[in-house]
């Protein structure tokens, strides 16, 4: 099936080479993202998982299926609104008609290798795609006519991609490992599941420790966090949207995958679970401090991922079955908040070209549907009932009370603060009035509105109504998982 | 393993090491850019000789393969590009060290080899089969630890690139001693470094630009375009009017 999958990706990217009309490029990755999620469903339902590619390389299993599913999702819905953002980012100058092929191109190899990350046996294989995805979002950030995006873009390379460096001595680490312990190197995750029990505790836990380091980087846990907050507020919001609900997803999957073997080890399952656990409470406490202080609505959304990849990190860290069950729920969770709050968010900026506090004002007046998405997602995103993230953090602070008082204490006192700075920043800027002010209306296109609505809708549909086939489906990524 | 017991020329292969990270301590205080270049050549250079060395003492036949590769994608490829950005840029000298001076760099240096030797004695010990693998792969981490100090503590994106070349010199220096990945993950994280190295370098021309080149560019390339969304702003804002 996966070959059916890349035969609609290739066709794709070569439909966008030759193609002249943005709308005939956008309807291309509007196809492309329901090719992804067609293949995902196809996967789910025709029981054909767990499937192997290329001589065991590839390997596609419940998680891998959720995690694409999740990412053709969020791609389908940014394809639609960047159909309507980049026409009027072409409007005022800031990208050039010439460069929405290299756009749309990015776009659509983000997304195929995006899913071929998600679909990697092999570590090295993942490394390598969740490094192309780097590339391309780096140049999806560039894209713009800024020398801010050219730096936002350049700090996300290097941060990134040093990290990532890191992640690859990790690597080496587990694969000289293998060759000492089973006779024969190798870095298929479910050969290393199988055999974890039998492999020497400590450079086991070393290797752990140096692959975390590059899938940290990108996810946005901190302190590796430093390029998020300027890439996340410089690029396309559409592009914004997919770095937090998808790219942060491939560093939160990597570190699952690669502690779900440490975990069958008994010498190193302790020391990883604390690593990560040390390393979720360090986001938490930063992401809300530095949530309390912003002046820059995208930049709040940013550090709230921050924020929020440290909450899975503790869930994973935590990881009883039930634990990783809600983490991974939170995962989708929080991919469809943190769209929401980032589409919105860009109808704001071309409202006021300008994320700043100070230059938004009548702000409901203006743009009703962006208020209302703003609004919604906030509160979501903070954990208000009936949002889908309520369900998840709900649960998983559950299994964090169960494994220790004190850091459930840390971990809700930070998450208030946090919550305490979006509060803060959303009553700022909906409370500017000026009845004076003679600013006109920006005519949101319709294909701006359209994923904000569907996302309002899912965020709160699936808050209200939990879906049986997705209960199902988690319960077999957590076994599969060995959890 | 890559080659099995203490190679015969080990001497040899030693000094091979020490002179790599001859090459990382010059990348870490050089300001002049085309040394920087040149050196991260020699360097790359360096572990092309000694997966070579390395290859004669009873290694793989993948040894004689990364050695041509290497010298194919880092001593003439990525160089040359590199050195190609750096004519458009016109800068010749990195300067501007961001935070620390030549000498706090030699003495960080010292520092981070110490503590790699010291943190991963446990592990390596356990992991290679004996001295000189031992020392390849502490040099290893240790030259990517010097790529991370040039990354982080130069101002001008090219320096950063040499320094994130270097991080991935020390990668393959670790993977020459420790063990033998399959050939093609070999090739593809090559070819993933040179398109990450590329949008690098090709993105610092935007960066890096002296401030009258960059106004000279800005002024022919952006000033209508702003103009354009001045006056779009305007008309939004009712101003015209």
């Amino acid at each position: 099936m996966l070959q059916y999958y890349l035969l609609a990706a290739f066709a794709a990217l070569a439909l966008t080479q030759f193609l002249k009309s943005h709308k005939a490029m956008n309807l291309v990755a509007i196809a492309h993202a329901i090719a992804c999620i067609a293949f995902a469903a196809c996967l789910q339902y025709s029981g054909a998982i767990p499937v192997y590619y290329l001589e065991n390389n590839l390997y596609i299993d419940a998680l891998s299926t959720y995690e694409i599913f999740i990412a053709g999702t969020i791609f389908l819905l940014a394809a639609v609104y960047a159909g309507g953002h980049a026409e009027s980012l072409i409007k005022i100058g800031i990208l050039e008609r010439k460069n929405l092929k290299g756009y749309y191109l990015s776009f659509n190899a983000l997304l195929l290798f995006t899913v071929l990350a998600f679909s990697s046996n092999n570590l090295a294989l993942f490394w390598i795609f969740a490094e192309l995805t780097t590339f391309f979002t780096a140049f999806l950030i560039a894209i713009l006519n800024s020398k801010k995006n050219i730096d936002a873009s350049l700090k996300y390379i290097f941060v990134t991609s040093t990290a990532m460096l890191f992640s690859f001595i990790g690597l080496i680490l587990l694969f000289a490992l293998t060759e000492k312990t089973l006779g024969t190197g190798t870095l298929n995750w479910d050969v290393l599941l199988k055999n974890a029990k039998t492999f020497p505790a400590a450079p086991l836990a070393a290797s752990f420790a140096f692959m975390f380091l590059g899938y940290a980087a990108k996810s946005g846990i901190a302190p590796l966090h430093t390029s998020l907050p300027h890439a996340y507020s410089k690029a396309p919001s559409a592009v914004s949207a997919i770095i937090s609900a998808v790219m942060l997803n491939i560093g939160i999957y990597g570190i699952l995958r690669i502690y779900s073997i440490t975990r069958q080890n008994p010498g190193s399952a302790a020391t990883c679970s604390n690593l990560l656990i040390a390393f979720g409470i360090l986001s938490l406490f930063i992401a809300a401090f530095s949530m309390l202080q912003q002046k820059n609505l995208k930049k709040l959304i940013a550090f709230s991922s921050t924020e929020h990849a440290g909450l899975m990190l503790i869930g994973i860290g935590i990881g009883t079955p039930i634990a990783i069950y809600w983490t991974l729920y939170h995962v989708l969770a929080h991919s469809l908040t943190k769209a929401l709050l980032f589409l919105s968010a860009g109808i704001l900026n071309r409202q006021y070209d300008s994320n700043k506090i100070e230059n938004i004002k009548n702000a409901l007046k203006l743009q009703p549907l962006a208020s209302a998405g703003l609004i919604l997602g906030s509160l979501a995103i903070i954990g208000i009932p009936p949002a889908i993230v309520f369900i998840t953090k709900f649960s998983i602070l559950v299994q964090v009370a169960k494994f220790s008082t004190i850091l459930l204490i840390a971990v809700l006192l930070l998450l208030l603060l946090a919550a305490a700075g979006f509060a803060l920043f959303i009553t700022a800027i909906f409370t500017r009035i000026d009845e004076n002010d003679v600013m006109r209306r920006y005519p949101t296109p319709v294909r701006m509105k359209i994923p904000v609505i569907i996302l309002i809708i899912l965020v709160y549909g699936l808050g209200l109504f939990f879906p049986q086939p997705l209960d199902g489906a988690l319960n077999s990524i957590v076994s599969g998982l060995g959890f | 393993m890559i080659a099995s017991g203490l190679p015969a020329g080990g001497d040899w292969i030693e000094a091979l090491l020490v002179m790599v990270l001859v090459t990382g301590a010059f990348v870490v205080t050089r300001k002049d850019l085309l040394s920087l270049v040149s050196a991260y050549q020699l360097q790359s250079l360096l572990l092309s000789v000694i997966a070579v060395s390395l290859y004669l003492s009873n290694g793989s036949e993948m040894l004689l393969y990364l050695a041509v590769l290497t010298v194919t994608s880092k001593v003439i490829l990525i160089p040359y590009a590199i050195k190609k950005i750096q004519k458009e840029i016109k800068i010749s000298r990195d300067i501007d060290f961001h935070y620390l001076s030549p000498m706090e760099s030699i003495t960080a240096m010292i520092f981070l080899i110490l503590l790699v030797y010291g943190s991963f004695t446990k592990i390596l010990r356990e992991l290679s089969p004996g001295d000189l693998f031992y020392l390849g792969a502490v040099f290893g981490i240790s030259l990517t630890l010097m790529g991370m100090l040039i990354t982080f503590s130069r101002k001008k994106v090219i320096t950063k690139v040499i320094g994130y070349l270097t991080m991935e010199n020390g990668v393959l220096l670790f993977s020459l001693f420790l063990t033998e990945l399959p050939f093609m993950i070999e090739v593809l994280v090559m070819i993933d470094l040179f398109m990450i190295v590329l949008l690098a370098a090709i993105l610092s021309i935007g960066v890096d630009s002296s401030v009258e080149e960059f106004r000279e560019k800005f002024n022919a390339i952006h000033i209508p375009r702003l103009q354009k969304r001045f006056e779009h702003l305007r008309k939004r804002n009712g101003e015209e009017a």
